[in-house]
């Protein structure tokens, strides 16, 4: 199937491609849901993938002048507790006053186009911005690591691509991004800067990738069949009927959906009354 | 896109300013939304600086396809959104500063948002008790889930007029004259109101006309969150404001003198979701709110012949047309009609017609839609037959069934009661049976038959070598039995260990054994669909309840609800990108929601009454419980008359403003119930051909 005119790339669906193209076919071209789990130990994941969204939660109602004492009365979890501490005291060290929590922003990529939802982007009019990314996982990688990752190249180049309006509508020159990913277990914090030849290698990178994409008439399956012990099409694509253990996984379990809506009443007003 | 000087004027100029723009469907009101987000885009106006407002998702399509496609920077990530979802958003991140003021037993815990399937399941589980020991609504004959959609369709309507709860039983009551026994209903209604509402107060369970009391009455009176809104989108996009509520129409009143620029559309024609509140009287006072005001009367959809047609269906209608005709085009050239006498006839008419526009005239599928006043399964599932016998796809917007009986999710309850047996709630023979079949591909009904009555006891399945009797074993064949055993020793084994929330039982279930090859789901996309969707209710309903009762078993009380029909009941959505180039079958209603016309329609069966008929609706009245509504006022059968027709009325002259083509109008003098048909359109149409007949023989 061929990548439609309004489509949209994301950080997450160029890793999936990076990793298999079927994957990348198969979950955003055919938008096949297929609810087998990714890992084995299902309650596990589904506690810290629900834990890494209360604590986002909780940073983006404290952004946006909640009080703290106010947001952590209802708190029953004392790890979040701890995160949330370390964050006051530590995680936002040296980052310009100017806040935009849970930002989206969207550029053009080739034919195509690119989104990125930031979880914060802070800024100093016409000195620098700071992209933050908070990380609730216990594994610190290392830094050179972490720049390769395409969270990195798509955040940074997006920013700089299209974070004008940020800006007071000057264009933010690379050398002035910095992305930092911050994790809320031990309060370390590795930053990555940004410079001209990284984001016109990334911009090139980008758009060489989305051109394939965009070329390719089929998507074969990953031949690192590793990868699919942790794929959720494992049994459609015959590569095995078990999940990975929790241990062996490299995901993050923080979601990436970028679609507007849910369900509300007012949707589903076919129903008979 | 060339714009018309009006549709100019909306669109490129007036950037600065806030613009009232009215027409009909069709005029190209909502084109020139779009290009206005664009042009302010160019510029310079962030992207995420700009909000569309729609009375219901399916109404920002068009905006989400066109601005996808547009080649403009950050077009496409322009927000659209219902006054539910920012109620929604906003209490999700502002409750902490309203929680101890709006008067919830629990202000310090976070609030559970209701679905509609949850809201139902707590009117069974809390408020149906109470409904059995008062004996209330002991004379209303419909089943209870419409019973409760209805009392909670009435605080809803409160919450969106603007109104106390309290009173939704007197304003009933007040206009009403006929019989005691209607007025104890209302009465009833009003108590399974309040009911509700003081349960949910008790729980910190917010159902939608919570969400927008507190929305409206609270956050957006507090100057943080109404900052945090109005900061952020400094440009509205408001759109089919006819269909939106007076609380939405409130909110954009406020909003307006706030925000930098705004585009107000009205479609004057519109008003299909009165039922669900919309109030096209009390949006139009938003236009005096602009200090431009633009109409639009060009039609830029319908050709010179159906243009015509509507012209003259209006006059047959009874409706106040100008004395000048829209042009010089036969409205009988815009339409077939076919006479049948009895529905499948008239069926067969429409899937050969269909076939005949895309096979012989080379019509794209996407330009065919499908319609009638009400979609019953039966009615839906004959139509697909025809087309895919004459193989045409079609796509509906609704399932053939609700979730719990595709045959996937059965066959998963079945699966999870044979895995569970200390529920106590054995699976059915039957069940099994079926569910054996569903989950082992090949295994057909009489050989899964086989299998139950020979392996399956005391609610548990015996391994296939333990089958004393070879002849079945041959019967059954080695291969599917080797399958019956892997399946059965992944629900020993997972019986063996502690039991898992029913969502994670159903997903390792799918993967690990119905999603393998040899399997009944494997590469089943619709097998896969409908487990996802089950997966997702359960979780939700899991997750709210556990969190209310803890100590509550949810997995079987989440099974008796899907056994109860409770859960699991709504409709599926229909997601399947292959499917975009189909025909597509629909309610009327929910295509005029789509605002997307097309090139051919097919209105079937206009002969039934349902066109433009309000649903029977005992505990409730849109009108009544409407903003524009007199106290004192008696609702009378003239009323119900008069709005009938203009409902009529509007739905006929809305399809066709969505219609560039022509119309097939199929028509069968028996309904489904046997009975002869004579509904308000089939009179305007054979009127109208009739008279125009005669204008045409000069008589
Ligand atoms: S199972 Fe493996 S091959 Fe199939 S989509 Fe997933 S990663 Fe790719």
């Amino acid at each position: 199937m061929t990548l439609p005119d309004d489509f949209s790339f994301s950080q997450t669906s160029l890793s999936d491609y990076a990793d298999c193209p079927r994957r990348f076919e198969l979950k955003y071209l055919l938008e096949q849901r297929y609810p087998a789990p990714i890992v084995a130990e299902q309650l596990e994941l589904e506690h810290r993938i629900e834990q890494g969204a209360r604590f986002h939660h909780l940073i983006h109602q404290h952004q946006i002048g909640i009080p703290p004492d106010l947001l952590t009365r209802h708190l029953d979890d004392d790890e979040l507790l701890a995160w949330f501490a370390l964050y006051l005291r530590s995680g936002l060290d040296d980052l310009p006053q100017v806040r935009y929590p849970e930002i989206a922003l969207t550029v053009p990529l080739g034919d195509h186009a690119l989104t990125a939802k930031f979880d914060l982007i802070a800024v100093d009019l016409g000195e620098r911005a700071v992209i933050v990314d908070w990380k609730t996982g216990g594994r610190v990688p290392r830094a050179d690591a972490l720049a390769g990752r395409m969270q990195t190249v798509v955040y940074r180049y997006v920013l700089a691509k299209g974070g004008a309006h940020l800006n007071g509508g000057a264009p933010i020159p690379p050398e002035r991004i910095e992305m930092r990913y911050w994790y809320a277990q031990g309060g370390e914090s590795i930053r990555l800067p940004y410079s001209a030849a990284e984001y016109a290698r990334d911009e090139a990178e980008l758009r060489r990738l989305a051109a394939e994409i965009a070329a390719r008439a089929d998507f074969p399956l990953t031949e690192e069949t590793r990868r699919c012990a942790f794929c959720i099409y494992r049994a459609l694509c015959d590569r095995g009927d078990r999940a990975g253990s929790l241990a062996e996984w490299d995901g993050e379990g923080e979601s990436d959906d970028l679609s507007g809506f849910t369900l509300d009443i007012e949707q589903i007003a076919e129903i008979a009354f | 896109m060339r714009l018309l000087k009006k549709q100019q004027l909306a669109a490129k100029e007036n950037l600065d300013k806030r613009v009232f723009l009215e027409g009909a469907a069709g005029t190209g009101k909502t084109t020139a939304a779009i290009e206005r987000i664009k042009q302010l885009i160019r510029s310079g106006a962030p992207a995420g600086s700009i909000l569309i407002i729609v009375p219901q998702a399916t109404l920002a399509a068009p905006y989400h396809e066109a601005l996808k496609r547009a080649r403009v920077e950050g077009a496409g990530s322009v927000r659209a959104a219902t006054l539910g979802g920012l109620a929604v958003e906003m209490l999700d991140l502002f409750w902490p500063l309203i929680a101890e003021e709006v008067g919830f037993a629990r202000p310090t815990q976070r609030p559970h948002f209701l679905s509609l399937e949850l809201a139902q399941y707590y009117m069974t589980r809390f408020i149906q008790p109470e409904i059995e020991r008062y004996d209330l609504f002991n004379s209303v004959r419909i089943q209870p889930n419409r019973l409760y959609t209805q009392i909670l369709d009435n605080l809803n309507k409160a919450a969106l007029v603007g109104f106390p709860h309290d009173q939704i039983g007197a304003r009933l009551k007040s206009a009403w004259a006929g019989d005691v026994e209607q007025a104890a209903i209302y009465d009833d209604a009003q108590r399974a109101a309040d009911l509700f509402r003081d349960l949910c107060r008790q729980y910190n369970l917010l159902d939608f006309s919570l969400q927008v009391i507190l929305f409206v009455q609270f956050l957006w009176r507090r100057e943080p969150p109404r900052r945090y809104l109005t900061r952020r989108y400094r440009h509205l996009i408001v759109d089919n404001i006819e269909e939106d509520n007076p609380a939405a129409h409130d909110l954009i009143a406020d909003w307006l003198p706030e925000c930098d620029s705004a585009l107000l559309i009205y479609d004057r024609e519109g008003g299909f979701r009165r039922f669900l509140g919309a109030d096209p009287d009390d949006g139009y006072r938003l236009k005096a709110l602009c200090e431009v005001q633009l109409e639009l009367d060009n039609d830029r959809v319908m050709s010179e012949e159906v243009a015509a047609f509507r012209y003259e269906l209006g006059r047959s209608l009874g409706r106040r047309v100008p004395a000048e005709k829209p042009n010089a085009a036969d409205a009988r050239d815009a339409i077939r009609f076919a006479d049948s006498r009895y529905l499948p006839q008239m069926l067969d008419w429409t899937a050969d017609n269909v076939r005949r526009l895309i096979v012989d005239e080379g019509v794209s599928p996407k330009e065919i839609v499908i319609l009638s006043a009400l979609l019953p399964d039966a009615l839906r599932f004959a139509l697909q037959t025809r087309l895919s016998e004459r193989g045409i796809t079609s796509r509906t917007h609704r399932p053939s069934r609700a979730l719990r009986e595709e045959p996937a999710a059965r066959a998963l309850i079945a699966l999870a009661k044979l895995a569970h047996p200390h529920w106590g709630m054995p699976a059915e023979k039957y069940d099994t049976i079926f569910a054996l079949s569903a989950a082992i591909h090949d295994l057909d009904l009489a050989r899964a038959r086989l299998l139950v009555e020979t392996g399956y006891k005391n609610n548990q399945l015996i391994p296939f070598a333990q089958i004393a009797d070879p002849e079945i074993q041959n019967r059954v064949t080695f291969e599917l039995g080797g399958r019956y055993e892997r399946l059965r020793a992944w629900l020993a084994r997972y019986q063996a260990g502690d039991p898992q929330p029913l969502d994670h039982f159903f997903s390792a279930l799918f993967g690990d054994v119905l999603a393998q090859p040899g399997f009944g789901f494997h590469r089943s996309p619709d097998a896969a669909a409908a487990t996802a969707n089950l997966i997702d209710s359960a979780r939700e309903f899991r997750q709210t309840v556990s969190r209310i009762e803890p100590d509550l078993a949810v997995a079987p009380e989440y099974v008796k609800m899907v056994d109860q029909g409770v859960i699991a009941n709504l409709y599926l959505r229909d997601r399947d990108p292959k499917l975009r180039d189909a025909v597509l079958i629909t309610p009327a209603y929910a295509f005029l929601m789509s605002n997307m016309p097309v090139d051919y329609q097919f209105w079937l069966n206009v002969g039934s009454s349902s066109w433009g008929q309000r649903l029977y609706q005992p505990l409730t009245h849109p009108y009544v419980l409407s903003r524009g509504w007199k106290p004192g006022r008696i609702w009378t059968d003239a009323d119900e008359y008069a709005t009938d027709q203009e409902m009529v009325y509007r739905i006929v002259s809305g399809l066709a403003r969505r219609c560039r083509k022509r119309v097939y109008i199929g028509f069968s003098e028996i309904g489904e119930q046997g009975i002869e048909q004579r509904g308000a359109v089939l009179t305007a149409v054979q009127g109208m051909l009739r008279r125009l007949s005669r204008e045409a023989a000069g008589v």
